[in-house]
């Protein structure tokens, strides 16, 4: 735990943040536990010293006020505590996401595939709310719980040592030593549980994908022992895990019995010598149990510290993966664009000895369309994000008129626009998806680039047309129809690259017809580089490539690939489905 | 006080008649508790030596430790009930989701089932283990200890008499006040963790058009708002907390000043009195620990009331059974007539499918996407029932079914989809899925038919290689090779249903594929929806469907001569590209 604290930058710096909040907040938890001590206290007193009957009420006036006052206290203190505390934390989260934003943006992360299906993103935003139960129930209890304890005991201290030491013996017990005990006897357990329920996870994931075929199987058996077969091992850690716990819960009570004997027996030594002090005795028993309500929670809250660490590390590891940008940036204007090359390029990620991309060159002319093939999983999409700048070669270069194309990357949005496999549309109009291509253009302009890409008809076909959310009113876009929406947005953005990454994949030959005749029309004149695995559309480009294992195997003009090259003419009537076997 | 769902789960009743018992015990056990504990303070407030301490603290650390070993005990006895009643309700939901299949499954949302199945039933766990505890003390506790008080001191015990109904209802108010908020609020929470969540997975958008700084303020402003509007329901929701704890501290203190005036005058002693203000808190933290806990119990609440409309859902099964149905043959038939299905009420999947195969036959379906091929092998694979299942539309060697969803004829089908099932094992294991108990000579058998044994040869552990999550990623082709020799392992599964199995794949690799899959096509009965254009040649016989219809049937021949919607969809597939 010390060494995962050492390095956070997750927790520790915002604990220093809205510091006056979060001083209240502790401030205000503690006054609630004085004022339920000090309502058992005072009563306590109060009806031992009215056994005594004094002649007048007025005797027992300050404390009957006391009990009232207390009274009211402890439930408007808790509930002010609790506002502030989560008024604290909910800044706290606010300044947290922006964070996980602003590191991600910076990170190499974003272009995982595992970043694309969201699955990480739903994890590390599950990660934040975790931070925010950190706080709220392990932090808060346990600050609260040990400022509370040592005042105590200060106060104790005062008015006899002994019991002070006796009360910080029993303290540490119940506060230090149990709840530590808790970590380490039932830590490594409750990882071993999540281990487990994420295995079962997998499996019951897997077998839903392939439940027709269980279904076939006719094996009902095998597929119930398969999906729970991790249950009995589950609940028997977690039987073991609870009896720990209450077992532990009736430790720390026993400990409490024990403080109250302890009280008893020193109150008793204590107070003998006169009826006066003898008045407190029952007010300091009575005072011993508030303290229940302060300190049972500290244990529990300690051992779901395993919980939380995952996250507190997956955080902490994500802002060590920045992408550094080339300082020496380049104010080159993407207007005069001339030719975009590759020299010579290999690429491997770091640590991994398998090369992605091998030795590949080639140059692209303004206005020029090139065409990249090839199997999937070959390292085309690779091949794209060099050419972009978000990779960086292991060996050669890639420049745009001769400047290295690192060096473009505060510009990389002006010089590149990128159709991929799944469109983001965001969840607002039609009109400002559109729009993001470019922020500046007016109404007019976007309707037109929705024109263009063939949309126009449809949208205007929708009750709301334009203002149309892209994810409510039960309007659902087909994959073609997005794919066409994040192409209006591309002519907007009128950059003078445009790289396609697979756009028609996923869609059914019909539809990927149809848009691909639309990229050809719109996209006119600009220069595109074209990645696909088949050779539907090739025939409007100036050159094809086809990659490998890394490297190019054949490239020329398409006609020419035909006439030449019997591989190419073989992939041709294969795809035309006019091969035969 | 239960829900009614809870009652219907065995063994409950039981659980709450032994709970009440201990709770009866527990709550003598805390009166005797303060009792000996005001005794023993008593004594020293009348200035007596320790000695007259020892008995009383005894007896006192008794009834303590008797108290809440009760709750350790009662927590064991509850947990033990959860994880049964837990663990039938999630065998009973995988049960029903191994009848439901594939289709019904997806319209119930895979996601939603795998997560109501893990997640879903831990919560009820926690629901049981709160819930009829909780309950069951609240509902003793505080009744046995008020008897208690008012044969102490009548005044107290009307006092605390009365602050319960006060609570309760306050509690109510205010918990109808929040949740009306809270209502307003949760959309506002799901609109931010939305607009959290698609910023973030449009981040790669965002840059691309040079926005994702401009957006990180934007995200924090939303953010802000949400917590701004969260507190202002806060603020409310916090309030029933606030009240209960306020009427409860009150009243002890109101219970202390009378206790106190009572002593003034006489009408009381101190030990009686004592042993009430001890008994006070106790007296409400079964209410308390309700209330705290209330919040946790309805997820659980909600999640019980989920799979109990799960497993309300009628499983397909064929009433009539294809029992003398012994395999697909040669001379076998199948005859389908009128076949309607819909999913909902407004729109017809299929609509009046007439089809008749005789024998081992190839049959390819082609179609536009959503023209309903998937829903017509669904069909024949039995996942589906027709909504005219009274009506008998199939007919098996002359015996007539209202569906094929009956194990009688689905084991003697395989089904490969585009991505077939692969499960965490190794290449052995999911190859012998239908087979478990087939010899390693028969695997390495169908391994090398279906093609795998290049790819396995260069494994260090050959077909003892895990696959699957946390083993070896394998690619599509080679998943869809594992899918045939499962298929080829078992001689009883003459029947091959594909639903597009190559779409995703590279032509060169579809390419390659085909070649084995094609001598494993002879033999048997194999019905193939694609979009792809070079399997048509490799068919017998086309069907070509069209929402929901099928609109032209017969050879690819005669289909391409006849000029009609055939010729038009592949002209469509082909493209304009005909010059390259």
């Amino acid at each position: 735990m010390h060494k995962i604290f050492k390095n956070d930058t997750w927790i520790k710096p915002y604990l220093a943040r809205y510091k006056k909040l979060l001083v209240l907040v502790f401030f205000l938890g503690v006054l609630t536990f004085f004022c339920a001590i000090g309502l058992m206290f005072v009563a306590g007193y109060l009806i031992s010293r009215s056994a005594t009957h004094p002649y007048n009420i007025l005797v027992v006036y300050v404390p009957v006020l006391l009990t009232r006052a207390f009274g009211i206290g402890r439930p408007l203190f808790k509930y002010l505590e609790r506002i502030n505390s989560h008024n604290w934390v909910l800044k706290v989260t606010s300044l947290l996401r922006k964070r996980l934003y602003t590191t991600l943006e910076t990170s190499a992360m974003f272009l995982t595939s595992k970043f694309q299906t969201g699955d990480l993103l739903s994890i590390l935003a599950e990660d934040i709310d975790h931070l925010e139960n950190l706080y709220l129930r392990t932090i808060f209890p346990t600050v609260v719980a040990y400022i509370t304890g040592i005042i105590v005991i200060l106060c104790l201290g005062v008015i006899s040592w002994l019991y002070a030491i006796f009360m910080l013996i029993s303290f540490a017990i119940i506060l230090l030593f149990i709840p530590l005990a808790s970590v380490a006897m039932r830590g490594a357990a409750k990882e071993y549980e999540r281990s487990l329920v994420h295995e079962s996870y997998s499996e019951l994931t897997d077998a839903t994908f392939g439940i027709g075929d269980w279904m076939i199987s006719g094996r009902k058996n095998g597929f119930l022992k398969r999906v729970t077969k991790n249950d009995s091992k589950l609940d028997a850690s977690n039987f073991r895990t609870r009896k720990y716990e209450w077992n532990r819960d009736l430790l720390v009570k026993v400990m409490f019995a024990i403080i109250l004997i302890g009280t008893l027996i020193w109150s008793n030594w204590f107070f003998n010598s006169s009826q006066a002090l003898a008045n407190y005795a029952a007010a300091f028993v009575l005072g011993v149990f508030p303290l229940m309500d302060t300190f049972i929670p500290v244990s529990q809250a300690m051992e779901e510290w395993p919980m939380y660490k995952d996250s507190v590390l997956r955080l902490n590891k994500l802002s060590n993966d920045e992408i550094k940008p080339n300082p020496d940036q380049s104010a080159a204007n993407p207007d005069t664009f001339k030719e975009i090359k590759m020299n010579d390029v290999t690429f491997n990620y770091p640590g991994e000895s398998v090369s992605l991309i091998k030795n590949v060159s080639l140059e692209v002319k303004r206005g020029q369309k090139l065409a990249i093939i090839g199997p999937s999983g070959v390292g085309k999409t690779t091949l794209l994000q060099l050419l972009l700048g978000s990779l960086i070669p292991t060996k050669g270069s890639v420049t745009i008129d001769g400047i290295n194309v690192t060096r473009l990357q505060n510009n990389q949005a002006k010089w590149f626009s990128v159709l991929d496999q799944h469109p983001f549309l965001f969840n607002t109009s039609v009109l400002n998806n559109v729009r993001i291509g470019n922020e500046n253009s007016s109404n007019e302009d976007v309707k037109q680039a929705i024109k263009d890409v063939g949309l126009e008809d449809y949208i205007k076909s929708l009750p709301d047309g334009y203002n149309t959310n892209v994810h409510e009113s039960g309007v659902r876009f087909s994959g073609g129809q997005r794919q066409r929406l994040a192409l209006a947005r591309i002519l907007l953005q009128n950059n003078p690259i445009v790289l396609l990454d697979e756009p028609t994949v996923g869609l059914d030959p019909i539809t990927e017809n149809d848009l691909i005749k639309t990229l050809d029309r719109v996209l006119k004149g600009k220069t595109v580089i074209w990645v696909t695995h088949h050779l539907q559309g090739l025939s409007n480009m100036n050159q094809v490539i086809f990659l490998e294992n890394g490297s190019i195997k054949m490239e020329g003009t398409p006609s020419e690939l035909y006439k030449n090259n019997p591989r190419y003419r073989k992939l041709y009537a294969m795809d035309q489905g006019i091969v035969q076997d | 006080m239960f829900d009614k769902q809870l009652m219907s789960i065995p063994g409950v009743k039981k659980l709450i008649a032994k709970l009440s018992c201990l709770a009866t015990i527990q709550s003598l056990a805390i009166i005797l508790e303060a009792y000996f504990l005001s005794v023993a303070v008593v004594n020293t407030w009348s200035l007596k030596k320790i000695t007259a301490l020892l008995l009383p603290m005894l007896y006192f650390f008794i009834a303590f430790v008797v108290r809440y070993s009760i709750t350790r005990i009662e927590s064991q006895i509850t947990d033990r009930f959860a994880t049964k009643a837990t663990g039938e309700i999630k065998t009973q939901l995988l049960t029903k989701e191994f009848e439901l299949g594939p289709r019904m499954i997806s319209q119930i949302g895979s996601g939603h089932l795998i997560t109501l199945a893990l997640e879903g039933t831990d919560k009820i766990e926690n629901y049981f283990n709160l819930i009829i505890l909780k309950t069951v003390n609240m509902a003793i506790i505080p009744v046995i200890l008020l008897i208690a008080i008012f044969l102490i001191n009548f005044i107290s015990g009307i006092t605390l008499f009365l602050v319960f109904p006060i609570i309760i209802i306050f509690m109510i108010i205010l918990g109808l006040a929040a949740q009306a908020k809270s209502a307003r609020q949760y959309k506002g929470f799901t609109d931010m963790s939305n607009n959290f969540i698609d910023t973030m997975r449009g981040l790669k958008t965002l840059k691309l058009f040079g926005l994702s700084d401009k957006y990180a303020d934007n995200l924090y402003r939303v953010s802000e708002n949400y917590r701004k509007s969260t507190m202002s329901v806060l603020k409310v929701a916090l309030l029933s907390t606030f009240a209960l704890d306020f009427f409860t501290t009150i009243s002890i203190a109101i219970v202390a000043v009378f206790l106190g005036v009572a002593l003034i005058d006489g009408k009381i002693l101190l030990l009686p009195a004592l042993t009430i203000l001890v008994l006070a808190p106790d007296y409400f933290l079964p209410v308390r620990d309700y209330g705290d806990d209330y919040h946790a119990t309805l997820d659980g609440k909600n999640a019980l009331t989920n799979i109990f409309e799960i497993l309300k859902i009628k499983s397909p099964t064929s009433k009539i059974k294809l029992s003398d149905f012994t395999g697909w043959n040669n001379t076998s038939e199948l005859k389908i007539s009128d076949l309607n299905f819909s999913y909902d009420k407004t729109s017809q999947a299929l609509q009046n499918i007439n089809f008749n195969v005789k024998g081992y036959k190839k049959i390819g379906i082609v179609g536009r996407s959503g023209s309903g091929k998937s829903t017509f092998l669904n069909m024949l694979g039995g996942w589906l029932e027709p909504s005219n299942a009274d009506q008998l539309p199939f007919d098996v060697n002359g015996k007539k079914v209202g569906s094929l969803s009956q194990i009688e004829w689905q084991k003697h089908i395989s089904y490969i989809p585009q991505d077939p099932y692969i499960f965490a094992g190794t290449i052995t294991e999911n190859i012998a899925f239908y087979q478990p108990n087939a010899t390693k000579q028969q695997i390495k058998v169908v391994a090398e038919k279906a093609g795998l044994m290049d790819f396995v040869n260069d494994l260090q552990a050959g077909l003892d290689t895990k696959i699957g999550e946390s083993g070896r990623g394998i690619s599509g082709g080679q998943a869809q090779r594992i899918a045939l020799a499962r298929t080829l392992l078992d001689d009883n599964r003459e029947i091959l249903l594909l639903d597009e199995p190559t779409a995703h794949l590279d032509i060169e690799t579809e390419y390659e594929l085909k070649q084995t899959m094609l001598p494993i096509f002879r033999n048997h009965l194999v019905i193939f929806a694609t979009h792809r254009l070079h399997w048509m040649q490799n068919m017998d016989y086309i069907l070509v469907m069209d929402e929901g219809k099928l609109v032209e049937q017969g050879t690819p021949v005669e289909l391409v001569n006849r000029n009609g919607i055939y010729k038009e969809l592949i002209d469509e597939i082909r493209g304009a590209d005909q010059n390259a």
